[in-house]
Parts: C-alpha cells; sequence; structure tokens
C-alpha cells in the first residue's frame, strides 16, 4: 500500500471521533472579494511596511476578516534558538473563550506534544482604540515537537512503518489540528478555540477586522520576516463573525489567501471526502488550502504539479506543452478534476519547506483570469518579489519600504500578470527564498521552473545616456541640462534637483514638463533599472509640483491645491493657469474623492489639470461628462481602478501604468497611457482615440463597439475583442493595432515571440479589425472563434501609417511597415496580419 | 416610393390600425366567446383580454372575465388575501398608493405615485412608439419607465425625470451622458427569464436605426455577455456602484439580479455595495426572446424570492434602508398586492404593459421582424399601429384600472396605504 493510501485511510477515524456531526456541505460563510497581497524578500522586512500598503487596498474589504501570515522568521526575534525554529512546530491557538485554555493543552497540546517553549502572544492592551468592534481572541504560541509515544503508537494503529518520520509528524500535527478544531469550534454552538497556525517556520494571525488591523493588534509592526501575506475580507452574510472565517486558512506548513469564489464548492467537498478531509469553517478557501496540502504533503506533489491540479492545461494551450507533459498533465487532470476549483479565484500561498528550508510565496490564478492579479518584482543587490490585487498595494509597500530602507526603490523594476492554465508561464509565479546558505536569497519562477529575471545591463550615464538625453527629449531638455551635466546618474541628478535653490514658477513648470517626458521615455533609456529610477524621476515630480503656490495665487502660471485645501477650489484667475492636484490625501471613492474633484475642478473652468500622487484612488476622470473635449489631465502615481471610464472627449495622459477597467464605455477623446493596463479594458467602449505603451490583461475591449482607435505596444491577454461590433475600420469604424513590442535591458525595443499568446481573438465579432504585428505568423486559427485572419491591401497601411506615427510622437517607437524605405536603425519593422469578422451562422 | 405607394402604404397602416383597435375593444366583451388558442396557463386569456378591458375602459370587467388570478395551479394563482371582494368597487381616494424609491440618502429619495414602475426594453426589442407610450404614461402617472439596454432614444429625453437608464453586461447605448440624465440608473445584473444568460437580439432586428443607436453592425445579432466583465464578486459589485455615483452622484442606483438559491446572500451584498433598490427579478418575466429552455426553468420563482430577502434583510437590521422592488411575472393588481404583503415594496411591470396595448403573449417577439401588429418590433411599418398617445392612453387606463382594485383591496383590509402592506403575509392564505 502506498504511503499516501495509508495516510489517507489513517484521517478515516477522525470522521467518527468526537461525536462530529456529519459534515455539513454548505457553504454558509460564502463570499466574493477580497484584498490580498504577498511580499518575498532576500531580506526581513517589517510588519509597517505591509501596513501602509493593507491600509490603501482597504476598500477590497469591510472590516469583517483579516488576517496576515508570516514565514521567514528570524529566531531571535521570536526569543527562540534557531534548532527550535527548524525543528519544532510553531502551533499557535486561538481562545475565543479563556476558560478552556488549560483543558485545551492538557488534551491537545500536552498529550501529543513535547512543548519545548510556550507563550501568550503580545498584543496591544485594548483593541476597541485601533477601530477594532469584536475582542480578538487570546492567542498562545506553543514550540512543539511530536511525543515520541504518540508517534510510535501511531506508526503502530496505521501501519506506517517505514514511512519517513517527518511524514508521520506531520500528519500527527495536521490531525491533532483537526480534533482540537472540531471538538472546539466547529461541532459546538459557541465557538471557544481554534489552530491558526501549526506548521514549521510559519505564522498566521487574524481577527474580526481589517488585516491591518492584525498588525497593529499583535505589534507586528516592527516584527521582521521574509515572506508576508494578508488578506481583506468581505464576506456579508451574518451578523456576528468569528475570527475562524477569516484568511488565511492553513493546510500544514502553508497559509491560503483567496481572492475569488468557487462554483463547484461541493464537487471539491466530496472530492475531499473522498480522501478522508472534511472541512469544519465551511467556505471555500479552506477547502483550498486543504487541496494545497494534500498534493503538496500527502501527494507529495512539485508546485508544477499542484498548480496543473488547481488550474488545468486546456485546449490550444494544452497542444502546445512539451509531449512528456502532456502525459503527466492528462492523468494529473484525470486523478483530480474534481478537486479542481471553477470560477474567479486566485490565491496566494505562503509556505515553509522544511527538508529544502525555504520559504516561498506563490501566486496562482484560475484559466480564465477572472480576478485582479499583479506580480512584481525588484532585483538589486537585494531583491523583493510582490504579488497582489492592485498594482498601487504593491507600489505603496514598496514606497513604504524604500523611504527607510535604501537597499530598495519605491517602484518594482518589472510588473506582470499571468496566464492562468496557459503554456506560456502557466498561469502561476514562485518567489522561492533559499535560508540553506549563509546569506538568503530570492528567485522567481514560474509554474515550469523558468527563472524569471530582470535584464540589468551595466550602463555609464555620462557615455551611455547624457548624449542620448538630448535626442531624445528635444527642446525639452534645456529645463535639465545643467542638472544632467553636473551628474553621473539619474538619481544623482534628481537630488540635484532637489538640493537646488527654488526656481521662478514658469521654470518649474518647464522642468515638471521636461521630467515628465523623460519619465515618458525611461523605456528607450540605454540599461536604465526601471524601479529605481522611475520612482526617484517621480519623487522629485511630486516635491516639484508641491513646491508651486497654493490655490488662490492669482499670478502664478500653477497653482498646487490638495485635501486640506480643496474647500478653496475656485476657476482659474487667466487663461492658460495650471492646475496642479495633489491627489494623496483624497478617499478612494465617494463624494469627496479625488476623482469628483477633478469633476468639480473641471467644472470652475480649470482646462489644464496635473494629478499627481494617486495612491489607488478610483475612477480618475469619471464624470467628466460629454463635450469635455477642452480639457487636459495628466495623470500621476497610481490611479485606480475604473480610470477614465466614461470618457468622452476630454484628453487624459496617465504618466504611469493603469489599473483594471480602464476606459469603460469610453465614447470619445484621446486616452494616452505610459504603461500598462489591467483587464476589463475599454470594455463597451464606444470610441476614442487610445495608446498603451505597455500590454494589457485578459478580456480587453469585450462588447466595444463604434469607433475606438487602440493602439497597444506591447501585448495582450486572452479575449481581445470579443463581440466587437466596430464597423468597418476603413469608414471610419474601430480598431486595435497590436505591435507586440518589448524592450530589452539596453532600452532596445524588440519584438515579441508571440504577440498574442492568448485564446478566443476577436471571437464572435461583427466590425472592426485587428490589426496584429505578427511577422512569423505565429497567430493561427485557433485563436479564433469567428474571426479571420487576412492580409493587408494598401487602405489598411494607410491606416496604420497614420496611427503609427501619432504613436511615434508619444512613444518615440519608430515603427515601419516592412515595405517601407524609411527605415533606419532604430526602426522597428513590422509585418501586420488583419483579423476581420467573417460572417457567422450564429450572428445572423 | 411614388406619392400613390405612399398612399397605399398609408391607408394599409390604418386599416390595420383599426382592426387591431376595434379588435382589442370588442374581444375582451365575449360576444363570440373566447377566442380559441389565446393565452397560456399564466396568462391566460381571461387576463389577456380583462387587460384588454382595462385599457380601453380603466376599470375591471364585470362580464366574468377572472381578471385577478391565471390558472397556473401555484404561487400566485393560488395565494388570495382573507378578505371578501366583489365587483363593488370601495374608491376610497384618501388611501396612499405611493411608495418611496431610495431612503438610504433622505435628499435623494424619490416619491412615486403608484406601487409599479415600468422594466427594461430596450429600443430595438421594443419600437420607439411603444417606448414613447410607456413614458408618456409614466410622466402621467408620476412614476418611471427603463430604458432598457439599447440606449437612449433623442425623443425620451423630453421624459427625462421619468426615465430610468439601464446599465447591463452588453453596454450598449451607455455612456456617461445617458448616465447623467438620469434620476435612476439600473444596474442589470442578471434577468430572472434566463439567469447566466446575456440578453440577446436577432439579426432581423437590429435595422439601421437600432444600429445607429447602439453603435453596431447593421442587421448583425447582438449578444450582451452573461456578467459583467468587471464584477465577479461583490467587491467589484461596490467598485461598480460606486463608479456609477462618481459619474452621476444624484441618482439612485438600483441593482437587478435574478432569483438564484442564496438570493439573501446576494440581496446584502448588494445593500452594502451601497444600492438604493434591489430589484428581484423571478423566473417568470421576460418576452419572448428569452430562450424556451431558461424560461421557467432557472430562476427561483419570485413569490419565494420576496419572502426569502424580506425577512434576511429584516433580520440584518436593514431593510428599512432599501427599497425591494420585484417582477418577472407579476401582471395583475392583485400579483403586486401579493407581492408587497410577501415583503416587497412595490414592483416591476413589463408584460402588462405590452398586453395593455395589444400584446397577446404569443412569444414571437424576437423572431423576423418583431411582433406582427407592433410593440416588439424596429419595422418602421409595424411601429405605427402603435401611436405613443394611444398607447400611452392604454397603460395609464390599465393603471387606473390597478388603482382602483388596490384601493379596494386596502379599504376592506383596514389598511391605509400600501406601504402598511408590506410583509403582510398573515393577510394572505394559500388556497389548494
Amino acid at each position: 500500500m502506498s504511503i499516501v493510501k495509508k495516510l489517507i485511510d489513517s484521517r478515516r477515524e477522525l470522521i467518527h471521533s468526537n461525536g462530529l456531526r456529519q459534515v455539513r456541505r454548505s457553504n454558509d460563510a460564502a463570499e466574493g472579494g477580497c484584498g490580498v497581497i504577498g511580499v518575498a524578500s532576500s531580506v526581513p522586512v517589517k510588519g509597517k511596511h505591509f501596513l501602509t500598503s493593507l491600509i490603501q487596498m482597504r476598500n477590497r474589504g469591510n472590516g469583517k476578516g483579516g488576517g496576515v501570515a508570516i514565514s521567514g522568521l528570524d529566531p531571535e526575534q521570536l526569543g527562540v534558538s534557531p534548532e527550535v525554529l527548524r525543528d519544532c512546530y510553531i502551533v499557535q491557538v486561538a481562545y475565543l473563550d479563556a476558560s478552556v485554555r488549560e483543558e485545551v493543552e492538557e488534551k491537545h497540546i500536552h498529550r501529543v506534544y513535547r512543548v519545548v517553549s510556550s507563550h501568550r502572544v503580545e498584543t496591544i492592551e485594548d483593541y476597541a482604540p485601533i477601530g477594532l468592534e469584536v475582542r480578538p481572541p487570546e492567542l498562545y504560541r506553543y514550540y512543539c515537537k511530536v511525543r515520541d509515544d504518540v508517534r510510535e503508537a501511531f506508526v503502530m494503529r496505521h501501519g506506517l512503518a517505514g514511512v519517513p518520520q517527518i511524514k508521520v509528524d506531520d500528519e500527527i500535527v495536521f490531525r491533532t489540528t483537526y480534533l482540537l478544531n472540531s471538538e472546539y469550534y466547529a461541532s459546538l454552538g459557541e465557538k471557544r478555540a481554534f489552530v491558526m497556525s501549526h506548521g514549521k517556520n510559519l505564522l498566521v494571525f487574524k481577527l474580526v477586522g481589517y488585516a491591518h488591523q492584525v498588525i497593529q493588534y499583535y505589534k507586528l509592526e516592527n516584527f521582521s520576516a521574509h515572506v508576508w501575506i494578508g488578506h481583506h475580507r468581505y464576506p456579508t452574510k451574518g451578523t456576528v463573525w468569528h475570527p475562524g472565517g477569516a484568511h488565511p486558512f492553513i493546510g500544514l506548513h502553508e497559509a491560503l489567501v483567496h481572492n475569488g469564489d468557487f462554483s463547484n464548492y461541493h464537487s471539491i467537498v466530496e472530492y475531499l471526502a473522498e480522501r478522508n478531509v472534511h472541512p469544519l469553517f465551511l467556505t471555500d478557501t479552506e477547502v483550498a488550502a486543504y487541496l494545497f496540502d494534500l498534493w503538496s504533503r500527502v501527494y507529495d506533489y512539485p508546485l508544477e504539479y499542484i498548480c496543473e491540479a488547481l488550474a488545468p492545461t486546456t485546449e490550444r494551450d494544452f497542444g502546445f506543452l512539451p509531449y512528456e507533459k502532456q502525459g503527466i498533465y492528462r492523468r494529473l487532470q484525470s486523478s483530480h478534476i474534481h478537486g479542481s476549483p471553477d470560477g474567479p479565484w486566485f490565491f496566494i500561498v505562503a509556505r515553509y519547506l522544511p527538508s529544502e528550508q525555504r520559504s516561498e510565496l506563490v501566486g496562482i490564478t484560475d484559466t480564465s483570469m477572472l480576478r485582479p492579479q499583479v506580480f512584481a518584482l525588484q532585483q538589486e543587490e537585494e531583491a523583493i518579489g510582490l504579488v497582489a490585487s492592485e498594482r498601487q498595494a504593491i507600489d505603496a509597500f514598496l514606497a513604504s519600504l524604500s523611504s527607510e530602507d535604501h537597499r530598495f526603490y519605491p517602484k518594482a523594476d518589472k510588473y506582470w500578470v499571468a496566464r492562468g492554465g496557459s503554456y506560456t508561464d502557466g498561469g502561476a509565479f514562485v518567489f522561492q527564498i533559499d535560508f540553506s546558505k549563509n546569506r538568503p536569497t530570492l528567485r522567481c519562477y514560474n509554474k515550469f521552473g523558468e527563472l524569471i529575471g530582470v535584464e540589468k545591463q551595466p550602463f555609464n550615464f555620462d557615455d551611455d545616456v547624457k548624449p542620448y538625453l538630448r535626442e531624445l527629449l528635444g527642446v525639452r531638455f534645456g529645463a535639465l541640462e545643467a542638472y544632467v551635466m553636473q551628474s553621473h546618474g539619474f538619481v544623482e541628478m534628481c537630488e540635484a534637483i532637489r538640493e537646488s535653490p527654488p526656481l521662478r514658477i514658469p521654470e518649474t513648470i518647464d522642468l515638471i514638463d521636461a521630467l515628465t517626458l523623460l519619465l515618458d521615455r525611461l523605456h528607450l533609456m540605454p540599461g536604465f533599472h526601471e524601479g529605481q529610477v522611475r520612482g526617484t524621476i517621480e519623487g522629485t515630480l511630486f516635491a516639484l509640483m508641491r513646491s508651486l503656490p497654493s490655490i488662490g495665487d492669482n499670478s502664478s502660471t500653477g497653482v498646487v491645491v490638495d485635501f486640506l485645501t480643496r474647500g478653496k477650489l475656485r476657476g482659474p484667475s487667466f487663461e492658460g493657469q495650471k492646475l496642479f492636484m495633489d491627489a494623496s490625501k483624497f478617499p478612494a471613492e465617494g463624494p469627496d474623492s479625488a476623482a469628483r474633484f477633478l469633476v468639480e475642478a473641471y467644472s470652475h473652468g480649470w482646462k489644464h489639470i496635473y494629478t499627481f500622487d494617486w495612491r489607488g484612488q478610483r475612477f480618475c476622470c469619471s464624470g467628466l461628462g460629454p463635450r469635455s473635449d477642452d480639457l487636459r489631465v495628466d495623470v500621476y502615481g497610481n490611479p485606480g481602478d475604473y480610470l477614465a471610464s466614461g470618457l468622452d472627449g476630454a484628453h487624459v495622459y496617465v504618466h504611469a501604468s493603469a489599473q483594471d477597467q480602464v476606459g469603460q464605455i469610453m465614447r470619445r477623446g484621446r486616452l494616452v497611457i505610459y504603461g500598462d493596463v489591467g483587464q476589463a479594458f475599454l470594455y463597451g467602449a464606444k470610441g476614442g482615440d487610445v495608446f498603451v505603451l505597455g500590454s494589457t490583461a485578459g478580456r480587453p475591449l469585450i462588447n466595444a463597439v463604434g469607433k475606438p482607435r487602440v493602439v497597444i505596444n506591447g501585448s495582450c491577454l486572452d479575449y481581445l475583442s470579443e463581440s466587437f461590433m466596430a464597423g468597418d475600420p476603413l469608414k471610419g469604424g474601430g480598431f486595435v493595432i497590436v505591435n507586440g513590442i518589448e524592450f530589452d535591458g539596453k532600452g532596445k525595443p524588440r519584438l515579441m515571440r508571440t504577440p498574442f499568446p492568448g485564446s478566443n481573438l476577436f471571437s464572435l465579432a461583427s466590425g472592426g479589425a485587428i490589426y496584429l504585428n505578427d511577422p512569423w505568423r505565429t497567430i493561427d486559427e485557433q485563436q479564433l472563434n469567428g474571426g479571420k485572419i487576412d492580409s493587408i491591401d494598401s487602405a489598411d497601411k494607410e491606416l496604420l501609417r497614420r496611427y503609427l506615427q501619432v504613436n511615434k510622437e508619444l512613444f518615440g517607437l519608430n515603427i515601419v511597415l516592412d515595405d517601407e524605405n524609411d527605415a533606419d536603425s532604430r526602426s522597428i519593422i513590422a509585418k501586420f496580419v488583419k483579423v476581420r469578422p467573417l460572417e457567422i451562422g450564429v450572428l445572423k | 416610393m411614388t406619392e400613390l405607394e405612399v398612399k397605399i402604404n398609408r391607408m394599409a397602416i390604418e386599416k390595420h390600425v383599426e382592426n387591431i383597435r376595434r379588435g382589442l375593444s370588442t374581444l375582451p366583451m365575449l360576444t363570440h366567446g373566447r377566442p380559441g388558442g389565446l393565452g397560456n396557463l399564466r396568462w391566460t386569456a381571461d387576463l389577456l383580454l380583462s387587460t384588454y378591458f382595462m385599457a380601453s375602459h380603466g376599470r375591471p370587467p364585470s362580464n366574468g372575465l377572472e381578471y385577478r388570478v391565471g390558472r397556473s395551479r401555484g404561487g400566485f394563482d393560488l395565494l388570495d388575501f382573507k378578505v371578501a371582494t366583489d365587483h363593488e368597487f370601495i374608491n376610497d381616494r384618501g388611501i396612499d398608493l405611493s411608495i418611496v424609491l431610495g431612503r438610504r440618502a433622505p435628499s435623494k429619495s424619490k416619491k412615486i405615485g403608484l406601487p409599479v414602475y415600468g422594466g427594461g426594453m430596450s429600443f430595438g426589442s421594443v419600437s420607439l412608439n411603444f417606448m414613447l407610450s410607456r413614458a408618456l404614461a409614466a410622466r402621467e402617472l408620476d412614476t418611471l419607465t427603463s430604458t432598457g439596454e439599447g440606449g437612449y432614444p433623442i425623443p425620451l429625453r423630453e421624459f427625462r425625470d421619468h426615465v430610468i437608464v439601464q446599465v447591463a453586461t452588453g453596454m450598449f447605448g451607455v455612456s456617461e451622458e445617458t448616465i447623467q440624465l438620469a434620476p435612476i440608473i439600473e444596474l442589470k445584473y442578471a434577468q430572472g427569464a434566463k439567469p447566466g444568460l446575456g440578453g440577446h437580439l436577432l439579426a432581423d432586428k437590429v435595422t439601421a436605426t437600432v444600429a445607429k443607436m447602439r453603435e453596431s453592425v447593421e442587421f448583425t445579432s447582438l449578444y450582451s455577455p452573461f456578467p459583467f466583465h468587471s464584477v465577479y464578486s461583490v467587491e467589484d459589485h461596490k467598485k461598480h456602484v460606486d463608479w456609477i455615483k462618481t459619474m452621476n452622484p444624484e441618482a439612485l442606483v438600483s441593482v437587478k439580479v435574478s432569483t438564484p438559491r442564496d438570493i439573501d446572500m446576494v440581496a446584502i451584498g448588494s445593500y452594502y455595495a451601497g444600492a438604493d433598490i434591489i430589484h428581484l427579478d423571478g423566473a417568470y418575466g421576460g418576452t419572448g426572446a428569452a430562450p424556451e429552455i431558461a424560461k421557467k426553468n432557472i430562476a427561483m420563482p419570485i413569490e419565494y424570492a420576496i419572502p426569502i430577502v424580506h425577512k434576511y434583510l429584516v433580520s440584518e437590521g436593514v431593510r428599512d434602508e432599501v427599497t425591494l422592488i420585484a417582477s418577472g411575472g407579476i401582471r395583475t393588481a392583485y400579483d403586486v398586492a401579493k407581492a408587497i404583503a410577501l415583503g416587497a415594496d412595490g414592483c416591476v411591470i413589463g408584460t402588462a404593459e405590452a398586453v395593455a396595448v395589444g400584446c397577446t403573449h404569443c412569444g414571437n417577439c424576437e423572431k423576423g421582424r418583431g411582433y406582427q401588429i407592433g410593440i416588439t418590433t424596429t419595422d418602421p411599418e409595424l411601429s405605427a399601429f402603435i401611436s405613443p398617445e394611444w398607447g400611452a392612453g392604454r397603460i395609464v387606463n390599465m393603471y387606473e384600472a390597478w388603482k382602483l382594485q388596490w384601493r379596494d383591496l386596502l379599504a376592506r383590509l383596514g389598511l391605509n396605504s400600501i406601504e402598511e402592506l408590506r410583509g403582510r403575509t398573515d393577510l394572505l392564505i394559500y388556497r389548494k
């Protein structure tokens, strides 16, 4: 009999023990969404940085459940020896009813474990001042080893002789927790105690509140660790909440947080029941944690197989897998398909692998990528990897960390989105921290174990950049020249600007415009270090903007307004006066939001608004109304979801990346994004000219009609232009140009291997067209669903040239069609195919 | 067309119009008995004929037509009030039939004159003339109608204070401009007649005018996705509502959902997301365009859904902050009253308004040019069978007859207002 079978069989008795009633197959605590974030760093980072990030993302939860998990712990900080940390299970028991502690300890701790050390987990004195409404449980921590006699008896009873001791011990810990929870939490009307975590080198804290309140309550602001994950919960049902329902949920050596909702919860419960695992907390996240534990610990699957079992590779993507993988994956799928969560989900897992001495942070998305997700990596001397629901949460963390620790910078070098269930990246990424060597290192891999790095080339500012800057910035270079000449790097240049004596106002604005252009051209800089340079320039820009006179100054060409001075808002004193709006302190939504203030400023007559230091606030440039053609908005920082959704005339330039739901129902106007865009981009759009420097996540331009004209310089994920209905592009209709360009570490653009890796391109479309730069014809009929791949004719070329010319002016990218003569050494030669609608029966 | 052809055309239309109108007024008289093949068990021949009668005369028929219930042998058809009624109507004008929409922010609350308003039927699924009929009627009755998901035709703007703008998953015709016109914005997440399916408009009805309004391609079928691509969870839902409120802070937000098993969860989620109105759409609604396999087979009947949600919102202590509206198979004044007694604040009416102007419930709405006597058509000639004034008059008449029945019922129940009836399941009896 295999070890797997023996371990599973050993659990049979759990169901009947303790009079635990038959498992209730209901997902009572169902919940839809949440905010999630995870961080892994080669050096320990403090909880307080996590705190800022979580506060900024609090609108993804409702304060009814929050939690964090921490791995990669520092023994000294815990007050234990490195050996204890290495060898002991850290059992953390939450006592909702303090009076049961002795009984629980007697029955479920001391009878099973040899407790090396234990203590009450320190908290602040009172929970109310930090805004908590429900008293958090008392938390006790026990450093435990399984008692020899318990192990021997267990091995004997279940015929586990020969099974490695570590596996036996893990199983004993798992069942002990199960028994404790079922007796003191799940099976009783009153909830008295439960185990928050029990793995090695892993701690979980959760309560009824927001995740940042967990950090405050358990005094984790100055607690350092290599891996952190956090979760804001948004449960809606019930008036009484318990911390047991909050995330993270545990398997054994892993903690999992989840954003989403399974539609096949019951099927998974049955799948687990067949393997003698029965949920106790009745949420889909709990079963996800059990699945992860089952596959990783009991089945001994490598991460790749776990991800495949969770999010199977199918259809065209499956066909692209190597032959051997297809065989393995097919077996995985046929064994575990009933345990594979269906519906929108995104998991972040923190786990420790005792035998490898490694902490890991894993992010996995469902195959349709229905939940928001973004990964990020910063790699200088130290490295840090992040994954979250929103890019703004990542940047908030980095901003906080870099302000204290100068080994880090306020922006990551690289941000990306996973393609779920795909042959391209597998839809999962892991950040591994290896403690087996003296100095912990961080590495990032995709599901297939391919290393993800940041391409960085050493460069010499004086030789490589200086001469090029003049050419790149043209007339704007003048404002920067003095600072560039006296410096030997971007950071130094920014310092020179900050330290220089105050300039006259017009000069400050010139400098702002020059730095903005520099920001917009960074992708072309030789060997620049994205996170370091972008973050520093942005910070300098914000400082310059804040240095302008406050609103009310009648003579200044630029005035600044922020949340505190918002009451002084009035119209411009003279034509051409510019408004600088500091968005940083405005709420993310609601009547006082940054978005509403922007609308108010426009209604006061401002025609050019620079709005900066957005920190994830939503709906930027929504609500301006129709015929807002006379307005230009320049956006800096981290604008949140639904940017420019509803835009109908105004010109919006975003000198940063944007998040999800950008430009929904956009009708007219111009939207330029000097970065990437998230999912559901331009959903239901009717028109407008849109230019994106980077790539978009899944489901762009779904149900777009009319005449949206879009240039995307990077790539798009699946479902591009599904149900596109935008007329005839050559007669005033809409289209999408996908250039398929990425940048190497030397600031040189190059063509992507696969400009559109996804499926369902132009599916069910009845109008418009996609122009895809695909010189190697990687696109095939299988990716379409009702469209047709065609070559371009002279009318198409004319249209392409027109839009590529504007694209060139905006991004400095000279893309020329392959039969043109004006190519120079920096041009990108493009060979477009046209995907156009095919008359299909279902639409007639 | 030559002048002669135009004239012939006009004469043909006039002849049809005359015939249709004559039919609608004579059929309910039962001079030749009940027409064979009319109606079905839910919308019986009697209900159709008595609605025609009410739309002509502004009062219920007294010739034996059953105008209160159908013959489905379930739900509203077996529920009854514990008071005897007869055909002598107590028309107590002191009884208040108005309801309040949106109670969360008193400054935004909106009172409507009767406990119903019009459901979304898009331009494209129905004709402009029928939309205008409904809007005119809504203005006269001091209530509302809805654009549905097909854009906001310019002539409708005259009635903007009475026109709800629907934002549905295809986003057809939805722009900041139309959202800013609306007193109420209805987010249609699902439709009870076809939960899990998006709307669809078949190619034949996508005429040049319809395509222009939706900015799509002429004579090509239009599909709305089944979900909002931006909403896959409750926090997405909140964000979506917040977005609408950013574009139009003055409007009320209504969230229209179908009735899945966990409808209580959905309702409380919408409450937390900031909805002013929670609109439950049960299984029996929808026009002929909803696929047969979905209609009546997926969503929960509205009679079950209302008390579940009402009681749940009460137990959560938030019931009085939201307005609960029911739709999906509400055919008569009595259905409305029963829905309110089960816990709704009011109802949304679609089909009954179409019946008032001559719908026979034949279920041919989506095919070809649409219904042969107008209403659910985009064909210019068929559309001409209904003029806005005539249509509005009939809809107003129908509601006058309903008002009479509500006042009579409330008087007999000893209640002074329709609001007092809410949640009074004790006044109902289930007659097996």
